[in-house]
């Protein structure tokens, strides 16, 4: 419950972050528009490619990007954590902490992605597309996500994370069939399982198919899967995955 | 005074027990660590970060003023919790004479802050949100949020205070009191010491 008000207090706060920022556009365009106005300056059409925006600033139209850097050396970090801690600077432990959490997080999501196959239902791995995010919240916010695909737009996608926030909420789904059964007369919305884990599928028009399994306490395995000829195929590609390893890698019982 | 020297004792002995966990979860981490096994070094590198929670509340406890006014601490509501992996440490003193009563409840890492954050620093919120019980005032150079409510008969008012201090929420309720009371008691809360330790 308590995570729910908090997770619900958090979304709040970005939706009303999201609502400022709309109302703060708006504003500048309709300023805007009044000061061409004034000023005798013709309204866009907007259509064609505009070398500014409406502020007169020019558009990015590229750059180098940041650099990957190394993730935090975990042993450095834990010998920093153990100086701070006997000089009393206990700010500077829990930064070296988060550090070296971080660290083990990211390793632990390269173990993860190592582990996954080449090929999926004759879908070949894009390895360009390989993230694996920790955000040093402690286990939390790992993300680890990998995509396979053919010429033909049709798409797999894994994302393999630890959804500490929302976990309560996804358990009730997973143990609450009857407020599945509860959605309308078409049923794509379902429980199924997944080498013996309990698992929800979905199915909407514009994304596909949508494949949950939960794993554990709190880690969860999402697969999406764009022009799937069906459920079965999703089932077997599916299947094709080491679940209890990833179970395994994660510490999840 | 006797309370006062209880709870000092009481904090240090505990003080020294923590210190003995971090060493020991620090230990776990590292051997764990070298024989490759990740998911034991992330356990055991959150408990050392949850023992330094604590140790961070423990200290913050001592910065606290041992008297409220004339409000003496109650001991046994000296609280400090460490929540890893969501927010950090939560603090919490109560003081009290005759009846009437003062908490402060510290929050690290609070997902709360962001929201007092939009309030104390977009006026056009602040203004939507203001049912003419809340203000926006200053405590030794922060922005803080105080609010009236309802006190224990119709003619007095409790008021409580929230000071955002980075990622931090300090959260100072007074029973019984007057807008300039609390303002006043809050001036004794070392705040830019406390942000010090918990940033």
């Amino acid at each position: 419950m308590l995570c729910f008000l908090i997770a619900l207090m958090v979304t709040n706060t970005a939706s009303s972050q999201g609502f400022l920022k709309k109302l703060k556009d708006k504003v500048n365009k309709a300023v805007s528009k009044e000061v061409d106005k004034k000023a005798g300056i013709p309204p866009e059409t907007g259509s064609g490619n505009s070398n500014s925006g409406s502020s007169g600033n020019p558009s990015n139209k590229g750059g180098g990007g940041l650099s990957n850097t190394a993730p935090p050396d975990v042993k450095a970090q834990m010998a920093e954590a153990e100086t701070a801690h006997a000089a009393k600077n206990y700010s500077d432990v829990r930064y070296s902490l988060q550090q070296a959490l971080m660290g083990v997080e990211i390793q632990l999501g390269r173990q993860i992605l190592k582990s996954l196959p080449a090929s999926v239902v004759a879908l070949n791995v894009d390895t360009l597309q390989d993230i694996v995010m920790s955000t040093q919240w402690g286990w939390s916010n790992l993300n680890i996500h990998r995509v396979w695909k053919n010429n033909a737009d049709k798409q797999l996608t894994i994302t393999v994370g630890n959804a500490g926030i929302y976990a309560g909420l996804a358990a009730l789904y997973f143990s609450n069939a009857g407020m599945i059964e509860a959605n309308g007369a078409k049923q794509n919305f379902k429980q199924v399982r997944v080498k013996g884990n309990k698992a929800i599928i979905q199915y909407e028009d514009s994304k596909g198919y949508t494949l949950i399994v939960s794993i554990g306490q709190t880690s969860m395995i999402v697969w999406e899967c764009i022009n799937f000829a069906n459920e079965q195929e999703v089932m077997t590609a599916a299947n094709t995955f080491d679940i209890d390893g990833i179970k395994k890698m994660l510490g999840e019982q | 005074m006797k309370a006062f020297i209880t709870l000092i004792v009481v904090i240090a002995f505990i003080s020294t027990g923590v210190a003995q966990d971090f060493t020991k979860a620090m230990a776990t981490a590292k051997t764990a660590y070298g024989a490759g096994k990740l998911e034991q070094t992330h356990f055991a590198l959150q408990q050392a970060m949850q023992e330094v929670d604590l140790i961070i509340g423990k200290e913050v406890l001592k910065l606290l003023p041992p008297k409220m006014d004339a409000m003496d601490i109650i001991a046994k509501e000296d609280n400090v919790a460490s929540n890893i992996g969501y927010v950090g440490a939560t603090i919490h003193r109560s003081y009290e004479k005759g009846g009437r009563k003062a908490d402060i409840s510290i929050i690290s890492n609070s997902p709360l802050v962001a929201m007092t954050n939009t309030v104390l620093n977009t006026p056009l919120l602040g203004g939507m949100m203001n049912d003419g019980k809340t203000k926006t005032v200053k405590v030794q150079g922060y922005k803080a949020r105080l609010e009236k409510q309802a006190g224990s008969t119709n003619d007095k008012n409790d008021y409580e205070l929230q000071i955002p201090l980075g990622g931090a929420l300090i959260t100072f309720k007074v029973d019984d009191c007057t807008d300039t009371q609390i303002l006043e008691f809050a001036e004794t809360i070392p705040l830019q010491k406390i942000a010090k330790l918990i940033q």
